[in-house]
């Protein structure tokens, strides 16, 4: 075979879109891959991540911690912006032990959302003290469950002790525009910092 | 690149995009040691580590050359997993869709499509920014978003 039978290259190659990326975190059953589904122009896709597990939380680096490997299921779904911009949006588990997945998955992000199921606030501090320090934009969502919240939105920032400039929204996962509503919110959000920062 | 070693089940292509040399023959391919394709963790050889930071989860890769197949001489010395891999990105598809479709794991995709991409198989569109979140991206995906209904 001559290299005039090898295949060519591409020439007019389908153009590469630019990747941008939302976290959708929040404890495990709180609905980050409805979330995820309710928004994908596909049904969400799932892959798993192999990783070490430090068994102590990520702040506490001084501590020498016992390491053990777990795997990991990450759902995600993504939105054609245009041909050229594609959105994608990964649900990751939001404990504090897998802070570390989070550092791939929030670098570069335009901003996380953070579900929150208004039953358990607990599950979902880790994310939200992940975002504060790494100083991702991001929001939280409850997600009112069959239209019901078990707590009013300034108890839940209350009990969440975040500050005034976070926006805290009411949204139903499973509704498409309730979704892109949060979203929208979020990145809102992202645009004040970009605007305010542009040196970032 | 980020790794200069080829391994040796890539090699196929690289005489081809390096030194102009021939393709690789049938002959070649009809090696039975070679048909005995290795296993994902064993295509890795155990690396979890080390990869290309630059490759992430939505990285989008695409395929160097157009046309393949699946018997195409170019690619019938890789073991499946990187053959399906090479066939996929004939459009541009992201790390993570890329791990989820062939049913690999994360870490073992970023791996091989390193490797994949040292051996001239694939293109990693690797931003050249490190932040893409800028204003006008920002509002480019609000317009998008906005607009569903």
């Amino acid at each position: 075979m001559d290299l005039a039978q090898s295949p060519d290259p591409i020439r007019s190659r389908p153009s590469v879109p630019l990747p941008v990326k939302i976290v959708v975190a929040g404890g495990f059953g709180v609905g980050k891959t409805t979330t995820v589904g309710a928004i994908s122009d596909i049904a969400p896709l799932t892959t798993e991540a192999e990783m070490t597990e430090a068994a102590l939380g990520i702040d506490n680096l001084g501590v020498e911690s016992q390491k053990t490997t777990t795997t990991v299921a990450m759902d995600f779904g993504c939105v054609t912006i245009d041909q050229s911009l594609k959105l994608y949006l990964f649900g990751t588990p939001g404990q504090s032990r897998f802070g570390f997945m989070w550092d791939d998955l929030a670098h570069g992000a335009l901003g996380a959302l953070v579900v929150v199921d208004s039953n358990r606030l607990d599950d979902c501090y880790p994310a939200i003290d992940y975002f504060e320090h790494t100083g991702l934009p991001f929001i939280v969502g409850v997600n009112a469950f069959h239209g019901q919240l078990t707590h009013e939105l300034t108890e839940i920032r209350w009990a969440l002790a975040i500050s005034d400039q976070i926006p805290v929204v009411r949204f139903d996962a499973r509704e498409r525009t309730s979704v892109r509503d949060a979203l929208l919110v979020l990145l809102g959000t992202a645009l004040n910092r970009a605007l305010g920062e542009p040196s970032g | 690149m980020p790794d200069g070693r080829i391994r040796p089940y890539l090699r196929a292509l690289v005489p081809v995009e390096r030194f102009g040399g021939p393709a690789p023959t049938a002959a070649v391919t009809a090696d039975p040691a070679i048909t005995r394709v290795p296993r994902p963790f064993v295509l890795t050889s155990g690396r979890v580590t080390g990869t290309d930071p630059t490759i992430r989860l939505e990285t989008q890769v695409t395929a160097r050359y157009s046309g393949q197949r699946w018997d195409s001489p170019e690619l019938s010395r890789l073991p499946s997993e990187m053959r399906n891999i090479v066939l996929l990105c004939a459009e541009p598809f992201s790390v993570a869709e890329i791990a989820a479709q062939l049913r690999l794991q994360l870490g073992v995709t970023k791996v091989l499509v390193g490797d994949l991409r040292a051996a001239g198989y694939l293109d990693v569109h690797v931003r050249n920014s490190a932040d893409p979140s800028t204003p006008d991206v920002i509002q480019r995906v609000i317009d998008g978003l906005s607009a569903i209904t």
